[in-house]
């Protein structure tokens, strides 16, 4: 059974979005505030969670950032704000999902379930890709800089992953929604930031990237 | 009567001040010049005629004196002409006319007086000098000078002042209309201004001007720009927080109206077909408050970007378990469009299901392109077609056609196509219905400036 987190200070909602992955199968727990929704991870690690954005006390940004110090779990933001500031921060503090209230629940277990994949399915397994000084090693779930291990979220794991088995080769932004957030069409940003984030761990000037680089209108590519 | 324009009323006055000047100069020099001329030709005219009236009198002081000869030897030339009067008798030189009554009376009189005198008279239509000087008691000297030379040069002045005159109140009316193009140019900025707010561009400020005689109107212009963008904006907030404010309670009621379906088969027959209604309404509402946010959205313009429109229409077949075959990119247009994606994703998602609800179910989708770099997008479908009436109104919001209201019950929003019309204009393009020959109609949506 999957454990979900539900961080959300509405009780209503919360109860309801309970109710509802319960009734999906997940085991669900919820949380009123980011405080305690933080104190409740650390103690029993669920495998995804799902935060508000405006909580009393901590914020889901801070929340977020906090949870992320030592946690790779799938964060998935799910609030009434559209605005790109919002979305761009929330995903900027380490959130893998950004969800606009109100998500269809069948909507929000797909996004559960894309989240949680870890890889995909190989018919041939792969020795470690390498990069310069930088080092990708599927199996082992592992990014490596010149030899020290980056800590990166699953997410922005399987995107690297994504990106190194096309080598030298574009793929478009909505070919990276699809292939890693399993969207048939979505929010580009969600691609924009999260490579922004892989530059702040693999690159040495990120600003300049020489691995992660970005092909105008066209998309990412990682080089050598 | 039509009211004349604040130049032509400017440049008329300006005409009409100048020539009251000019005129009344002119008439002042004339008059000086006249009076001046006059008294140096009645002077002139004086000291001639006492010189003569000198010959005439040495000429006379004789035993028997030849009255026409004494004149005669007077040296006049043609401008002047001698008359003597002795007792009530004239003489004149033969040759000459007098008029019956050359002298005045009044003027006889004093030069009988024993007085000299001048006096200015019109003789046979000429103007003439009549200058008398007494000889004797019964003898008068009378010495008649033609002012015709003068009277010329007082004609050719008095044309001269005129013209001058003419010239400068023309030289006004030039001023006047110069000096307002200068005054009435703000007014034209204002005007430049108000046109642009009025085509929905209410970004649009006068630039704040130094002149201190402008200040005033180009900031209270702006200040009304001001409250005008304030309130409309704040209008178009309100539809949008009101949206966002039922987000909250919408997501309370999508995870709980789950929670129903999934249970569907533990509730009574009854139970089931209430909460069936319930799940229903809570998506119907969810679409609504979507699609208020969206339309609120739509204000800005389009952020293009490089855009496979045609994969993009496939997928949009492809989400509403429709044939990709239907997507037909026309020979020779290019499939990436520089267009906003969200929104011509909406385009095509709102068109398709405008199709699938009212139009028995779109037939083609059709991505072509128009002169000048316009992308057009056209979905076809199989229903009865838009009457002509309901071609426009269709695109406004909340509007359903006939079709729609005969088929009561449907659970479209009423914005669908509303939205795809802002998505239109977003690109600086427009959204039209149409019936196509074969029956059925066609939405078409051109989308400018999206291929290079």
């Amino acid at each position: 059974m999957t454990a979900v987190l539900v961080i959300e200070d509405d009780d209503r909602i919360r109860l309801a979005l309970l109710l509802a992955l319960e009734e999906e199968g997940y085991t669900a727990q919820g949380a009123a505030t980011a405080e305690e929704g933080l104190r409740q991870q650390k103690e029993h690690p669920a495998d995804n969670v799902l935060v508000d954005l405006m909580l009393p006390g901590l914020d889901g940004y801070e929340c977020i950032r906090r949870m992320r110090r030592d946690d790779d779990v799938p964060i998935v933001v799910v609030s009434a704000r559209d605005d790109t500031h919002d979305i761009v921060a929330a995903l900027e503090a380490g959130a893998d999902d950004y969800l606009v209230k109100p998500v269809a629940v069948k909507e929000l277990t797909a996004r559960l379930r894309a989240l949680r994949r870890r890889g995909r399915a190989r018919t041939t397994p792969v020795t470690a890709q390498v990069f310069g000084d930088l080092e990708i090693s599927e199996e082992a779930g592992e990014v490596r800089k010149a030899g020290q291990p980056v800590p990166v979220t699953r997410t922005e794991f399987r995107l690297l992953c994504e990106l190194a088995d096309h080598a030298g080769r574009v793929l478009s932004r909505q070919q990276l929604l699809s292939r890693v957030w399993g969207y048939e069409t979505g929010d580009e940003r969600l691609v924009d930031v999260h490579v922004g984030r892989l530059r702040q761990k693999i690159e040495d000037d990120p600003a300049n990237p020489r691995h992660l680089v970005t092909l105008r209108g066209l998309g990412y590519k990682l080089q050598r | 009567m039509t009211r004349l324009g604040l130049r032509a009323r400017v440049t008329a006055a300006f005409a009409v001040g100048a020539l009251l000047l000019a005129a009344s100069m002119a008439l002042f020099s004339y008059d000086l010049t006249r009076r001046s001329l006059l008294e140096e030709r009645e002077r002139t005219a004086v000291r001639v005629a006492y010189f003569d009236a000198a010959v005439v009198r040495s000429g006379l002081d004789t035993d028997e004196p030849d009255v026409v000869e004494v004149l005669r030897s007077l040296d006049t030339g043609s401008g002047r002409r001698p008359l003597l009067q002795i007792n009530e008798s004239f003489h004149a030189r033969a040759a000459e006319v007098v008029g019956d009554d050359p002298v005045p009376e009044s003027l006889r009189r004093m030069v009988r007086g024993g007085e000299p005198a001048v006096q200015r008279v019109r003789l046979n239509g000429q103007p003439t000098l009549v200058v008398g000087i007494p000889i004797s008691a019964t003898i008068s000297y009378y010495e008649l000078t033609s002012l015709r030379e003068v009277e010329d040069t007082f004609q050719v002045v008095a044309l001269t002042l005129t013209a001058v005159a003419i010239m400068v109140a023309g030289s006004g009316a030039a001023l006047g209309w110069y000096a307002t193009r200068h005054s009435v140019r703000p007014l034209t900025a204002v005007a430049d201004a108000a046109e642009r707010i009025a085509a929905g561009d209410v970004t649009t400020r006068l630039d704040p001007t130094t002149d201190p005689d402008l200040t005033r109107l180009s900031s209270s212009f702006n200040h009304m720009v001001d409250q005008l963008a304030r309130r409309i904006e704040r209008d178009r907030r309100f539809a949008a927080d009101v949206s966002h404010e039922l987000r909250s309670p919408l997501q309370t009621l999508a995870a709980a109206a789950s929670v129903l379906t999934r249970r569907r088969e533990h509730q009574d027959e009854r139970t089931a077909t209430a909460a069936g209604l319930v799940v229903d309404e809570v998506a119907r509402f969810q679409r609504l408050v979507d699609d208020l946010i969206e339309l609120a959205r739509t204000e800005q313009p389009a952020q293009r970007q490089s855009v496979d429109v045609a994969a993009l229409a496939r997928e949009s077949c492809r989400a509403r378990d429709l044939p990709e075959n239907l997507v037909h990119l026309a020979p020779g247009t290019p499939a990436r469009w520089q267009v906003e994606r969200r929104r011509v994703e909406q385009i095509l998602r709102n068109l398709l299901d405008n199709a699938v609800r009212y139009g028995g179910g779109p037939v083609a989708v059709r991505l072509s392109a128009a002169g000048d770099g316009v992308g057009v997008v056209e979905v076809d479908d199989a229903g009865p077609g838009v009457p002509p009436a309901d071609r426009e109104v269709i695109f406004d919001r909340f509007v359903r056609g006939r079709a729609a209201h005969a088929r009561a019950g449907t659970d479209g929003t009423g914005l669908g196509l509303a939205l795809v019309a802002e998505h239109a204009a977003a690109h600086g393009g427009r959204a039209r219905a149409e019936n196509r020959p074969g029956g059925g109609a066609s939405f078409r949506v051109e989308l400018p400036g999206s291929l290079s």
